[in-house]
């Protein structure tokens, strides 16, 4: 054990220092559930929809159980970036919570798929899972010149905030009750992720120095290009197409109109440029600028 | 960012390049009924330290100043050792996703709600010291020195196999830690001491059980190599690092542990939740014994030591 470094503890202090952020922690101890036994499993009925409809809502189920699974396997790794780094208490109180919250989320979907006829392991050509498979969180969280402000604004202020509004923005259209049930639960634990994002920003920014900018700027410019329009939440917005089957482009808005979760084309023309006209004109006061973006589906948005 | 957090994070970040994580096909099915289990009633018997312990019930008056000052300083040392759980379980979880790939979902979904937990029993410390009269963050250099120790990395260390790093932190740390907070369970007379450590003891029977299913899944498949590996990381453990007082005050150099000592013996005398020296013994070497032959059934030998505080064991 010599070979390793040892990290500055001390004084490790455990006093609450940012009073939102240890409200949201504790906010989360009271607000735990369980997938197994706070869905209302006996009334999703999949013998009451058509094939193409399960076969659809399998799909988005199993995507965002891989989706989910990202989180348990990457942004852990902020955690031991707080540590290392000392952070305030309410930072790894908070983010201890979180993990625990994603790991649930990634089993409440899993067992949605499997429940409506089965999960899918992985997606039905191999070469799109680079497009799901990873947003890149562990290796910034790794990477001492990807600054902490940097990797918050791309993970929360961007990826978990658009993954937020096109829940808030369909989840009156999913009309099966298990799985509205289900988006409501994920949904109330993603407001706590996202609202921790944004207080920690907002508490940061006075003190931003011109490259703290920049890294933002760079940062959620990547995860948007990158990620979000790479297709990581939603195949339909892939610029490159990938070599995802049609069927699996098409289940988010099947699943959707039959009210099994998901988004249909429409919602995601009208969610993703209000996203990303709300996230310019809230890091604004920052200082940091968003360019615009081009994609071939929405246009310049 | 501090030069060592910055030679840290570069020794993460090359640590997690050595690793290919293959995430497909991601299966998600029980493989291991019992890690699965344990999953199951992390999530049923989930607590919450402000709530469920009864804070108003505790009268800190109805004892006198320096049995509080005592009290405070040992609840304090508890969050000290408590804390690393935080990063040494979060970095299990990232060694076993970037590991297993796609299977082990059974132990990744209890690792999930490990730090959480280990989050709850430093709150409860916490406050616990807090209410005796404040939480102490700044340990005497000694018991600092021995209570920070690199877990985090060791377990993100390609050249050290998970199991070793299971059996080290697991199966001896872990069983220790467990089999001390039960004796301080047996020896508290304090009714806020007793109920903290009921509930931070059901969650670490659930972290002792985890690490000794998993080892007894995967041990019996291991070369001899690895076998050997994961007996010098448990003998290291042992010596290195429980020998040099990482859980225990009187194991600590001499010189460097009679304040705290002192309130220990005051704290155990009182009921506050902790035990006396002679306990933590029988402890120490109960745990040893335990420990030893469990892995004597997978051929994996600790040996006996010699230490002038604790005599053979």
């Amino acid at each position: 054990m010599s070979t390793y470094l040892t990290e500055t503890r001390y004084p490790l202090e455990l006093a609450p220092a940012m009073p939102d952020v240890w409200e949201l922690w504790q906010r989360a101890k009271t607000l735990e559930w369980d997938p197994e036994m706070d869905i209302p499993w006996e009334e999703l009925h999949p013998e009451r929809y058509p094939e193409e409809h399960i076969m659809a809502a399998r799909l988005h189920w199993s995507r965002r159980t891989w989706g989910e699974y990202g989180a348990i396997s990457e942004s852990p790794a902020l955690l031991l970036r707080f540590c290392l780094e000392n952070r305030l208490p309410d930072l790894r109180f908070f983010f201890t919570m979180r993990t625990q919250e994603e790991g649930r989320h990634a089993e409440a979907s899993w067992l949605m798929a499997e429940r409506l006829g089965g999960y899918f392991p992985q997606p039905q050509n191999p070469p799109t899972v680079s497009a799901v498979g990873t947003h890149g969180v562990r290796r910034m969280a790794f990477d001492p010149d990807t600054s902490l402000e940097g990797i918050f604004a791309s993970l929360v202020c961007a990826a978990e905030e658009i993954l937020i509004d096109a829940f808030k923005a369909t989840v009156h259209k999913a009309s099966n009750p298990a799985v509205h049930r289900l988006m409501e639960l994920i949904l109330r634990d993603e407001v706590r992720h996202i609202a921790f994002g944004w207080q920690c920003l907002d508490a940061w920014a006075p003190s931003f120095t011109p490259e703290t900018v920049q890294n933002i700027e760079r940062a959620v410019t990547q995860m948007i290009q990158n990620v979000e329009f790479n297709g990581y939440r939603n195949l339909w917005l892939a610029i490159e197409g990938g070599s995802a089957t049609p069927v699996e482009i098409d289940a988010d808005r099947v699943a959707c109109e039959a009210g099994l979760g998901g988004t249909t084309p429409e919602d995601e023309m009208r969610i993703v440029p209000q996203f990303i006209k709300k996230i310019r004109a809230r890091m604004e006061p920052w200082g940091v600028k968003l360019p615009l973006f081009d994609h071939p589906k929405l246009g310049k948005v | 960012m501090s030069e060592t957090s910055d030679r840290l994070l570069r020794g993460y970040q090359a640590q997690e390049k050595r690793f290919l994580e293959r995430r497909f096909p991601l299966r998600f099915a029980p493989e291991n009924p019992t890690l699965r289990e344990l999953y199951s009633q992390a999530k049923g018997l989930r607590w919450n330290p402000e709530t469920d312990i009864a804070w108003s019930r505790f009268d800190p008056g109805a004892y006198p100043p320096p049995v509080r000052e005592a009290g405070r300083l040992v609840w304090s040392r508890r969050a000290w050792g408590t804390y690393p759980g935080l990063g040494e379980s979060t970095a299990l979880l990232i060694r076993f996703c970037l590991e297993s790939g796609a299977a082990g979902m059974d132990a990744k979904l209890f690792l999930s709600f490990r730090p959480a937990e280990e989050a709850k029993h430093l709150e409860a410390c916490f406050l616990f010291a807090k209410r005796l009269g404040g939480y102490e963050s700044t340990p005497a250099e000694a018991v600092a020195r021995a209570s920070n120790q690199p877990f985090a990395q060791m377990v993100l260390d390609p050249d050290l196999p998970v199991e070793a790093v299971v059996a080290a932190l697991g199966c001896l740390d872990d069983q220790l830690d467990l089999n001390l907070c039960l004796c301080h369970l047996q020896h508290s007379r304090d009714e806020t001491a007793r109920q903290i450590l009921r509930l931070v003891a059901g969650d670490k029977q659930r972290h002792v059980l985890f690490a000794w299913t998993l080892l007894g899944e995967r041990l019996p498949r291991l070369d001899a190599a690895s076998r050997a590996a994961v007996a010098e990381a448990v003998r290291d453990m042992l010596e290195r690092v429980i020998l040099a007082g990482y859980r225990n005050t009187w194991l600590l150099p001499a010189g460097a542990r009679e304040p705290l000592l002192a309130a220990e013996a005051l704290a155990a005398e009182h009921g506050l939740g902790t035990s006396t020296v002679a306990q933590e013994k029988a402890v120490v070497r109960a745990t040893l014994a335990q420990v030893r032959d469990r892995l004597a059934t997978w051929d994996v030998a600790l040996p006996h030591v010699d230490h002038p505080e604790l005599g053979r064991a």
